[in-house]
């Protein structure tokens, strides 16, 4: 007998030959036995971003976007990730905006799909261009909440959720992981969604503080990032800065992500970069109008782009270099201080980037 | 910058018809766009005691400028707590949230929404969009639910290409059927008219219309039959000279959302 019962009209109209590309995301014995093999102990675990993707992200892994699409988003990690040329990887995440930097390089090739895209500045049309050409597979179509219910599940330690979201809609029918059934408590028809708990292979995370050993702290929207660390069978935090262990005891309590489930610990300051880092810096939000708006103009234009701002540079530094080095982020230390109301109110305005009009500046 | 004295343009006139749907002391749950234009602007004028609530957790914000991102420290400012994500929805669920605003490329004359693609073959649309992100999370569970966007035959098809959201899915009770929680979408809001669903049927009903379109020319802009209310059908209250100037000066000032998007 087979080991997962699918939704079968979702394999259908997905056209998934052969399911065993969805088992790694559901299947919590690995998961389980993965944490238990973890090293529990207390130990100094800092390494380079370089070390750290070398170790622990693996070919066709099912990898998380985290953050929140362009907040506080391991960015700097992935463009490792990039640089080292993974293969077949599965990409999951609520929302899942960063994909198309992988799929441009051919890093991603399945897709777990709850939000493609940037908001205002557009769709993606990258991932459109992938999908069409059939360099990419859509495996689940999710919302928001049922991806955060699923990672929630995981952490909460339970088989999975009933949900009441996504009932009725195409989702549920393009989706081979969730199933629609009747409440067993009611007497009355009451159909709810059975969403399973969810287990990534690698999950990047960029925090704030972290302590050598890995315990980690996050401030401003920790979205789905308490559940995903939680759920994931391997885990690299990337920080902002390495603290000592007293100082996340005595003044970071909170939103923190335990020591034991970390594999590594990488300081990374600038790590969120283009994306913005609560309480650090705030978006070049040029930058995402080029990289949407030009990006999305033509493959080629895509290209271009990334190759100037991910492979060409080795690393985050060389990045905050181009951008405009201090003096960007004095400004954008400024700009997301005033946001927060830490700081004066400053003027937001900018020259936005336009296919006509390029300053040259992206902040 | 703005002209401050231009006529009102069609996604300002938008932002003052959302806004009227908001009474003051409710909680109101915004996705990105009009809908946060709409809501701060509710704050500075009739409803000066609401609650707004973002899908990136942010909530109960001191407002600042416009949120460049519903990601945006905007949404969080000084916010006494900030949700996870399932938390955030999950109030929706548990009766919290009194009215939600979302956006979409197309909806049906159930008000169901599409936020997928467009297109009759899954595996090779003519364009794929963003998903559902939120979209469905907020339909699915929001007590009243108000739809804002763009009018055309296309955009206001009889059948969706994806349903990404179920609003009254195929009319009469079926949404209770399906096993959905709250009342689904009371109204759909486009620069042209405000549209409500017939009590029974759950059929698109025209409910006011912006002076100078005539039923008529409702239907032609829409892909499906649309619902005649019976009498005469009220002109939609426009946006009034000092909402104008609030929007222009203190609620988008640098036209973020609400000037039409350069290329």
């Amino acid at each position: 007998m087979a080991k997962y019962l699918y939704n079968e009209e979702a394999v259908a109209n997905l056209r998934i030959s052969d399911t065993s590309v969805l088992d790694r995301l559901v299947d919590f014995e690995s998961a389980r036995a993965a944490h238990l093999k973890k090293e529990h102990a207390k130990k100094d675990k800092r390494m380079t971003i370089g070390e750290a993707v070398d170790a622990f992200v693996k070919d066709g892994d099912v990898i998380t976007d985290g953050g929140f699409s362009y907040v506080r988003t391991p960015h700097q990690a992935f463009y490792e990730v990039i640089r080292q040329g993974k293969k077949n990887l599965q990409m999951i995440g609520a929302p899942n905006t960063n994909q198309s930097f992988f799929i441009t390089y051919g890093l991603v090739t399945h897709s777990h799909s709850s939000y493609t895209g940037a908001e205002m500045r557009g769709i993606d049309k990258v991932y459109d261009r992938a999908l069409k050409a059939g360099q990419i597979q859509i495996l689940s179509e999710w919302s928001h909440g049922g991806v955060a219910q699923a990672f929630k599940a995981a952490q909460l330690g339970v088989a999975g959720v009933f949900s009441k979201q996504m009932l009725g809609s195409d989702i549920v029918r393009y989706n081979p992981y969730l199933k629609v059934v009747q409440n067993p408590l009611k007497g009355v028809h009451d159909p709810v969604v059975f969403v399973p708990a969810i287990y990534p292979d690698i999950s990047i995370i960029h925090c704030h503080m972290a302590d050598k050993y890995g315990n980690a702290y996050i401030y401003g929207p920790a979205v789905n990032d308490l559940a995903v660390a939680a759920a994931a069978r391997k885990l690299i935090i990337t920080a902002e800065e390495i603290v000592p262990e007293n100082d996340i005891r005595y003044n970071r309590q909170g939103q923190i992500i335990p020591f034991f489930y970390a594999d590594a610990v990488v300081e990374m300051p600038f790590g969120a970069l283009p994306g913005s880092m609560p309480g650090c810096y705030y978006w070049p939000r040029q930058w995402w109008e080029k990289c949407m708006r030009f990006g999305g103009a033509s493959a080629e234009n895509n290209k271009a782009f990334c190759d100037e701002w991910i492979m060409g540079v080795k690393n985050q530094f060389e990045f905050v270099d181009k951008l405009g080095g201090a003096k960007w982020i004095a400004e954008a230390r400024r700009q997301t201080k005033a946001a927060e109301g830490d700081n004066e109110d400053i003027d937001f305005s900018y020259e936005e980037y336009t296919l006509k009009h390029d300053s040259g500046i992206y902040y | 910058m703005q002209d401050l004295n231009a006529p009102a343009n069609p996604l300002e006139t938008l932002a003052y018809i959302i806004a009227q749907q908001i009474s003051d002391h409710s909680v109101v749950y915004i996705g990105t766009g009009i809908p946060m234009v709409a809501g701060i602007l509710a704050k500075k004028t009739h409803a000066p005691n609401i609650t707004l609530v973002y899908e990136s957790g942010g909530q109960d914000p001191i407002e600042g400028d416009m949120p460049w991102s519903v990601g945006c420290p905007m949404t969080w400012r000084k916010s006494p707590t900030i949700m996870e994500m399932s938390y955030s929805f999950a109030q929706c669920y548990n009766g919290y949230v009194d009215i939600g605003f979302l956006g979409f490329a197309q909806v049906d004359m159930y008000g169901n929404v599409n936020t997928h693609m467009i297109g009759k073959d899954y595996h090779h649309p003519k364009v794929r969009l963003t998903g559902s992100g939120g979209n469905n999370d907020l339909s699915s569970l929001t007590e009243k639910m108000v739809l804002v966007g763009l009018q055309t035959p296309d955009k206001f098809p009889e059948k969706v290409d994806f349903i990404t959201s179920v609003g009254h899915l195929t009319g009469g009770n079926s949404r209770q059927e399906a096993g959905l929680i709250g009342n689904g979408p009371a109204a759909v809001i486009s620069p042209w008219g405000v549209y409500d669903f017939h009590p029974v049927s759950k059929r698109m009903r025209v409910k006011t219309l912006t002076p100078g379109v005539t039923f008529e020319l409702a239907q032609q802009l829409t892909g499906f039959e649309l619902v005649k209310p019976e009498g005469d059908i009220p002109e939609t209250k426009l946006v009034t000279p000092e909402a104008l100037q609030i929007i222009r000066t203190q609620v988008d000032p640098r036209g973020v959302f609400t000037q039409m998007p350069a290329a």
